[in-house]
């Protein structure tokens, strides 16, 4: 229907809908895809309407090749919802060119530049109707035609311009063209085609946005420890604030695949009360990302193949909550429950873990007494008959009393233990259970099992 | 002769054994620690890829300590994860540190109820697990045969801890252990193993707190000791 104008148009076609054209979100999906191209280049450049230009010429061993790149290239378009009409060529303006005219092969040599251009139509050169028209008059039909015309006098007679744009696209002059800066924070918004109501069927819309926050993070060399998605809501008589969902990371990522599987098993459990049409992604500054070694030998350990240690943690910290997943240390502290910690399980960020950057704090068996494998939450209290302790009968006492009287300093915090004063024995039970029980003030309890 | 070669052949694989010998396993087990017990496991240990199912008659038997050496054998080692799910208490670190588990290697999570399972599948694919340690008290057989495929398809060492009541039922697990105590010695009843049956009980000298014959004497005394000095030392 191109070039018709509107009432032609719905006379061919009554069924036509029109749509406003919504310039700004162009704009939009525009920079998007250039955040996302940047994990295939750093040098974009971004040629509004609808242009996008991609130097891949550093980047062509990483992926395996220009066909290879080039393939990757357009299935990554398509997965983000774009069909693009993509050319590849040695210079920027050639590049251009053969897009337009809808060459998709491949020209990788400059050599070959003026036969594959030759056979473009003048109208990919988009022209005045003027210089169109002249260019008519010299009998050029194509841009073989125009490449045969002697540069020197099509410069007097069209004007320089378009004698200076042959020469960029056929490499005989340089083609210098302005870098897509790329944002200092990410925030990209994408609507969504429906209404969705359920939150597991926005993982797949999400996973653009995820691709996209990847490549700008690949211009950037770094990676993100948390982002934070916001489910937009359906404008209606009430508008609900948007869902916010932060996800964090074990440290800092830009794997794709693997902040889609976070962000699925977060989706599950997420309770949507209307609603979403738009859904926002935002990251803060990216962190410096550390580089990867990979071992020789297939050797366990991060790096393997298979989901790393540190995709595990930040899996299950996702299902469980993040209290739920941690690691242990022990603290140089005599009373019992004090003596150890959660700490937060970290295996991937490369560092030391925290368990082993606190001072090693041996109580050697010598000095304190034994300690049992599990510790009771709350000391149990148990009934004691004729002196003795009874836990299903009456315990037998084989090691003790170990004297653990401490804590003074904590006596006044809210959550502290305080002061204790208790005196620790190692128990039999008639059942053959080994124990680990004290008494204190308030009779006997028991703290602890030798499982 | 061709008949006697294919049976002999077959004979090789690690899923086909005769009835009057151990199983062969296609790895080597992971060393439990204790001699008498690797001599009566098919693989000479811990079987890696599979489902060991523990079932300790009451706690307290000992029966985090007959896993011990293995455990610390791995986290030290083979530099390999431990990973710990729904434990019904605390797991003491200073007892495990103390034990040789290195615990800049072990990951504990509290996961409740069918989760667990999930957490125990996700983990044993994950990359870089020696062994994971799971309470799974309500399971479903269902369950625990997803967990033995899931397992067969990794290296990792799965122990399952169910009540002993589990006992009569059946079970995909390759290898069953009931667990009971009998004073110091920690008594093992092979129930189900790739090899031919063990009737007899095994007892296996865990680590204890204490030896039993250095037990104190006479407790009562010791009773009137401690509270005498918790007395003075309250008053």
């Amino acid at each position: 229907m191109a070039g018709k104008r509107l009432a032609e148009a719905r006379a061919l076609l009554p069924d036509l809908t029109l749509r406003e054209r919504a310039v700004e979100r162009e704009q939009a999906a525009l920079k998007r895809l250039a955040c996302w191209a940047g994990s295939f280049t750093s040098e974009v450049c971004c040629l509004p309407p609808s242009m996008l230009l991609l130097e891949v010429a550093a980047s062509l061993r990483l992926f395996g090749g220009a066909a290879k790149l080039f393939a990757d290239v357009i299935a990554g378009c398509a997965e983000q919802g774009h069909l693009p009409q993509a050319a590849l060529a040695p210079t920027p303006l050639a590049a251009q060119w053969l897009a337009i005219g809808g060459d998709d092969r491949a020209c990788c040599a400059l050599d070959e530049l003026p036969q594959r251009l030759g056979s473009l139509p003048l109208s990919v050169l988009a022209l005045s109707s003027a210089d169109d028209a002249r260019l008519a008059s010299f009998g050029a039909r194509s841009l073989a035609d125009l490449l045969r015309l002697p540069r020197g006098g099509l410069a007097r007679r069209l004007g320089p311009g378009l004698a200076a744009d042959l020469a960029r696209a056929l490499g005989e002059l340089p083609d210098p063209r302005s870098r897509f800066v790329f944002p200092e924070r990410f925030a990209e918004r994408l609507e969504l085609p429906m209404r969705v109501e359920q939150a597991s069927a926005l993982g797949f819309a999400a996973r653009r946005l995820i691709n996209a926050l990847c490549g700008w993070l690949a211009a950037r060399g770094g990676g993100v420890s948390e982002c934070i998605f916001e489910f937009e809501h359906e404008r209606g008589a009430r508008q609900r604030p948007a869902t916010v969902l932060a996800l964090g990371f074990a440290g800092a990522t830009r794997d794709g695949e693997r902040m889609s599987r976070v962000l699925g098993e977060r989706l599950y459990r997420l309770p949507l009360p209307a609603a979403v049409e738009f859904i926002g992604l935002r990251a803060e500054a990216p962190a410096a990302l550390a580089g990867r070694s990979r071992s020789l030998f297939g050797e366990r350990g991060e790096g393997a193949g298979g989901e790393s240690m540190a995709a595990l943690v930040e899996r299950l910290q996702a299902r469980l909550g993040n209290d739920s997943v941690h690691a242990l240390s022990t603290v140089a502290e005599h009373r019992p429950e004090n003596a150890w910690l959660r700490v937060v399980a970290a295996p991937l960020t490369g560092e030391k873990s925290p368990a082993s950057l606190l001072p090693a704090p041996v109580l050697r068996n010598s000095a304190a007494g034994p300690r049992p494998l599990c510790l009771l939450v709350q000391p149990q209290a148990l009934r004691e008959l004729a002196g003795r302790p009874q836990c299903g009968g009456p315990l037998r006492l084989l090691a003790g009393p170990e004297r653990i009287e401490s804590g003074w300093w904590d006596a006044a915090e809210p959550d502290a233990l305080g002061d204790v004063c208790r005196d620790y024995f190692v128990a039999i039970s008639r059942r053959d259970e080994w124990l680990w029980i004290f008494r204190s003030q308030a009779g006997w309890f028991l703290h602890g099992v030798f499982a | 002769m061709s008949s006697s070669t294919t049976l002999a052949q077959i004979l090789e694989r690690p899923d086909v054994w005769r009835g009057d010998a151990l199983a062969g396993a296609a790895l080597p087990g992971v060393p439990t620690g204790f001699a008498d017990l690797d001599r009566e496991l098919p693989g000479g240990g811990w079987p890696r890829g599979g489902l060991t199912e523990l079932l300790p008659l009451r706690r307290g038997v000992g029966e985090l300590s007959l896993l011990l050496p293995a455990l610390a054998r791995l986290s030290r080692d083979e530099l390999a994860w431990l990973v710990c799910i729904a434990p019904p208490h605390l797991l003491y670190a200073p007892a495990l540190q103390a034990g040789g588990v290195d615990l800049s290697r072990l990951l504990v999570a509290s996961a409740p109820g069918r989760d667990a399972a999930w957490a125990c599948e996700r983990s044993l694919a994950a990359d870089g697990v020696g062994a994971i340690v799971v309470w799974l008290p309500e399971v479903q057989a269902a369950s625990l045969r997803r967990l033995q495929l899931a397992a067969e398809a990794s290296q990792a060492l799965l122990f399952v801890f169910r009540p002993a009541a589990c006992a009569s039922q059946p079970s995909p697990a390759p290898l069953r252990l009931t667990l009971e105590g009998e004073g110091e010695q920690l008594i093992v009843h092979l129930l189900k193993r790739r090899g031919s049956a063990q009737s007899l009980p095994l007892p296996i000298a865990v680590q204890r707190p204490l030896r039993l014959r250095h037990a104190l004497a006479c407790p009562a005394s010791a009773v009137s000791a401690a509270r005498s000095l918790s007395r003075s030392a309250i008053a």
